[in-house]
């Protein structure tokens, strides 16, 4: 059967003209892979597929054959330990507990790490100028401040005998709280030393989202006698939701790693252990006890448990476009 | 002209790549080769993993005279420095040694040394020289300590920069409480007396710094010990369940809970101390030079020997680290032997004691005018730390794979909920016993 195509001067298509159907281009054919296509650029692929599998891949699967090994780096070769790794793992009574806060340091740095860039970039894009300007200049520094400085400064600001939050405390006649010394506050404190070093990132990627909406359709909307709330709700943050949605991504899966800095500088998974998560106690599993086996367990369960959030998130959004 | 087919161009990629691999290989062989040989009487390059090193501070200062001083004496060992983090230095010994490429000589902080012995190709260094040469260089050097530090019979790690708990206070706020400067308090009862004393006034009073951020237990083990009791059993099993134990670190957390001891981190509480707003601090004699140094012109700086309990004698262990030799070929064993043989001469202690702020290992030195003698007329600060050596017990280890988790999980589990967080001493400490055990079963 063959169908009908759109001429591409605006013109209808003659009477009687009828065009076969392009076949559709496949993306590898045998021909490729022979002398015209494109495939004789395929050894050109080799160095990034070779580092791909010794980078990437290779040490995947090593960690994998190392969580069933019970090793040390340097004493006497590795001995198979079967699921012994694993079961020490859940026999641990810090490792549940730190992945529990894994989960809560994404909570707790998606909104700040990415409804408040979203407001600030809207507000910051509504308000062009110098100022605008100035103020993302000013959110983005810390993004380029060394992590450890910063987590050092920290220590000094929130020192609860003589940091600036004790001076400031202090003057207003209020006991200083320890951030990080309560084990009520201390996670939530780290979450919002690491969310200052998101937020100007993330500033500047959705001010780069908003330069692709297109101005008029604000115009249309104050025209319509939409409030600036409105306008906000109803025609930005729609256009933006792509953007948000690949932040909020990206800070639920990074939110343990980013907050790793800032946990061994100032709190080293203390007080309590109520600021470990599960890419530190790796780090502890690993490289304070060199506990190899135990590292390379809780890694592939971090990535298993990864993959099963992937696939769930997959799977919903499958099904929300099959009944749309 | 012709093309090449895409098989002749995989095959010639991937032969590239595998000559491209071959060559590193090759290159990383003949790096570690030439590392290790060394014809007689050719200079030696010596890699040196220190926490000292590179460090802005003091510290850092001093262990670049030792070097110089070390080169400048002996022209054909040249000294190759190696900073790390004062936590990570096992690690990076470890790293390193897993990559095939220890350093000669590492600084092992004495809490992981049981680990360092475990997991790294140590030489001991007592087997390096003859007994006669050792005989002569330890001549002089505290023998409490090198007995202390002896493993199976024999000094494995060299003592180097060693420290014991000492009471530093600030004479400027005794006053202003209304305390005698010079009667510090001897017993921890009365550092809480005191402590409270100066809360009073706006300060703050006294800290135990026994949760420390490198997770080491040598104030556990010195707090228990003076209470009479131990934390290790000598077959390196937990004791801290014992009467002697729960009680030393119940005394801790009452510091805490009568508002004499802020419940603060380690570095907060030093950094409020250089601030002269904080009254009294118990830690390792290694801070001393930094203290000294924030103190001058702002408040009067004293020491005393760390607080014990009432009616026992006041038994301390150490802290700091010593020298391991990791040294493969015997060249550079030997220039590894002449090298700590410098460190921890009168010279190299006069540099350690006078620029770092550790102990000269070596007590005749601090009256002899050719080393510590002026220094120690002048600033007699380290004197109380110097005689508690005399009575010094041994840093005890944990036994078995799992020591170094052992201490994280007492330090952790235990000793910081008890001390600051006001948990129970003698459920948490029963409950970390049999963890500890466990974990040391494995």
């Amino acid at each position: 059967m063959s169908v009908v195509t759109p001429v591409t001067d605006g013109t209808a298509p003659r009477p009687g003209l009828v065009r076969p159907r392009p076949r559709p281009r496949r993306l590898f054919t045998r021909r490729s892979f022979t002398k015209h296509g494109a495939g004789g650029g395929w050894p050109f692929l080799v160095p990034f597929l070779a580092s791909l599998l010794i980078w990437v891949y290779g040490p995947a699967a090593a960690t994998v054959v190392l969580s069933f090994l019970r090793w040390n780096l340097t004493s006497g070769p590795p001995a198979f330990a079967g699921l012994t790794n694993y079961r020490a793992l859940f026999a641990d009574p810090n490792f549940l507990p730190a992945a529990w806060q894994t989960l809560l340091y994404a909570a707790g740095i998606i909104p700040l790490g990415v409804a408040l860039p979203l407001w600030l970039a809207i507000a910051l894009w509504k308000r062009p100028g110098r100022a605008a300007f100035t103020y993302r200049c000013l959110l983005f520094t810390p993004v380029m401040l060394a992590p450890v400085a910063t987590a050092i400064s920290w220590q000094f600001a929130l020192n609860p005998l003589q940091g600036v939050l004790h001076a400031l405390c202090d003057a207003v006649g209020l006991p200083t709280p320890d951030v990080l010394g309560d084990p009520g506050t201390a996670l939530w404190g780290l979450d919002l030393i690491t969310a200052g070093k998101v937020i100007g990132l993330n500033v500047l990627l959705f001010g780069a989202a908003l330069a692709a909406v297109d101005p008029r359709t604000v115009e249309a909307a104050r025209l319509d006698g939409a409030t600036e709330g409105q306008v906000t709700r109803h025609v930005l943050v729609p256009q933006l939701r792509r953007t948000a949605v690949l932040l909020t991504m990206l800070a639920a899966v990074y939110a343990g790693q980013w907050s790793f800095t800032n946990i061994s500088v100032l709190t080293q998974g203390g007080p309590v252990n109520r600021t470990d998560n599960v890419y530190y106690l790796i780090y502890v599993y690993g490289f304070d006890y060199f506990d190899i086996g135990r590292a390379a367990a809780a890694s592939v369960l971090v990535v298993a448990a990864l993959g099963v959030l992937l696939v769930a998130g997959g799977l919903l959004r499958r099904r929300r476009d099959a009944r749309a | 002209m012709t093309r090449r087919t895409p098989r002749r161009s995989i095959a010639v990629s991937a032969s590239a790549l595998a000559v491209a691999i071959g060559l590193m290989t090759a290159a990383c062989g003949t790096a570690a080769t030439s590392a290790s040989g060394s014809a007689p009487g050719a200079t030696i390059t010596l890699s040196f993993l220190s926490y000292n090193y590179g460090t802005p501070d003091l510290g850092g200062q001093g262990t670049q005279e030792l070097i110089n001083a070390f080169e400048a004496a002996n022209p054909t060992i040249k000294i190759k420095p190696q900073g790390v983090p004062v936590a990570d230095a096992l690690t990076e010994a470890q790293t390193e040694t897993a990559a095939g490429d220890p350093p000669d000589v590492a600084q092992i902080g004495w809490s992981k040394m049981a680990a360092a012995y475990r997991a790294l190709p140590v030489t001991a260094v007592q087997d390096i020289p003859t007994a006669a040469q050792w005989g002569a260089a330890t001549v002089g050097m505290s023998q409490p300590l090198l007995r202390a530090v002896e493993a199976n019979g024999k000094v494995v790690a060299m003592p180097y920069t060693i420290s014991t708990p000492t009471l530093f206070y600030n004479a400027t706020l005794f006053e202003k409480a209304g305390l005698n400067p010079a009667d510090p308090p001897a017993t921890v009862a009365e550092a809480q007396r005191d402590g409270l004393a100066i809360a009073k006034t706006g300060g703050s009073g006294v800290y135990f710094d026994i949760a420390d951020a490198a997770k080491s237990d040598f104030l556990t083990q010195s707090i228990i010990d003076a209470n009479g009791g131990s934390e290790i059993s000598p077959s390196g099993q937990p004791n801290v369940d014992q009467p002697a134990a729960v009680a030393a670190l119940a005394a801790m957390r009452e510091l805490t809970t009568s508002g004499a001891q802020p419940a603060v981190s380690e570095a907060d509480a030093i950094a409020a101390f250089d601030a002269g707003k904080l009254g009294m601090l118990v830690t390792s004699t290694a801070v001393l030079a930094g203290i000294e140094s924030a103190a001058q012109g702002k408040f009067d700086l004293r020491t005393a020997a760390m607080p014990g309990f009432a009616g026992k004698p006041a038994h301390t262990t150490f802290s700091g680290a010593g020298l391991v030799v990791l040294a493969k070929d015997k060249a550079h064993q030997q220039a590894a032997w002449q090298f700590i043989k410098f460190l921890t001469s009168a010279e190299g202690f006069t540099i350690i004691t006078s620029k770092i702020g550790y102990l000269p290992l070596r007590p005749a030195i601090v009256t002899d005018p050719r080393y510590l003698g002026a220094y120690f007329r002048k600033d007699p600060r380290i004197g109380p730390a110097l005689k508690q050596l005399d009575e010094v017990t041994p840093y005890a280890f944990f036994s078995g794979a799992q020591a170094a988790q052992a201490v994280a999980t007492l330090q952790d589990d235990a000793v910081q909920p008890i001390v600051f967080a006001g948990a129970s001493p003698a459920s948490t400490l029963t409950g970390v016993t049999r963890q500890i055990q466990s974990m040391l079963s494995q």
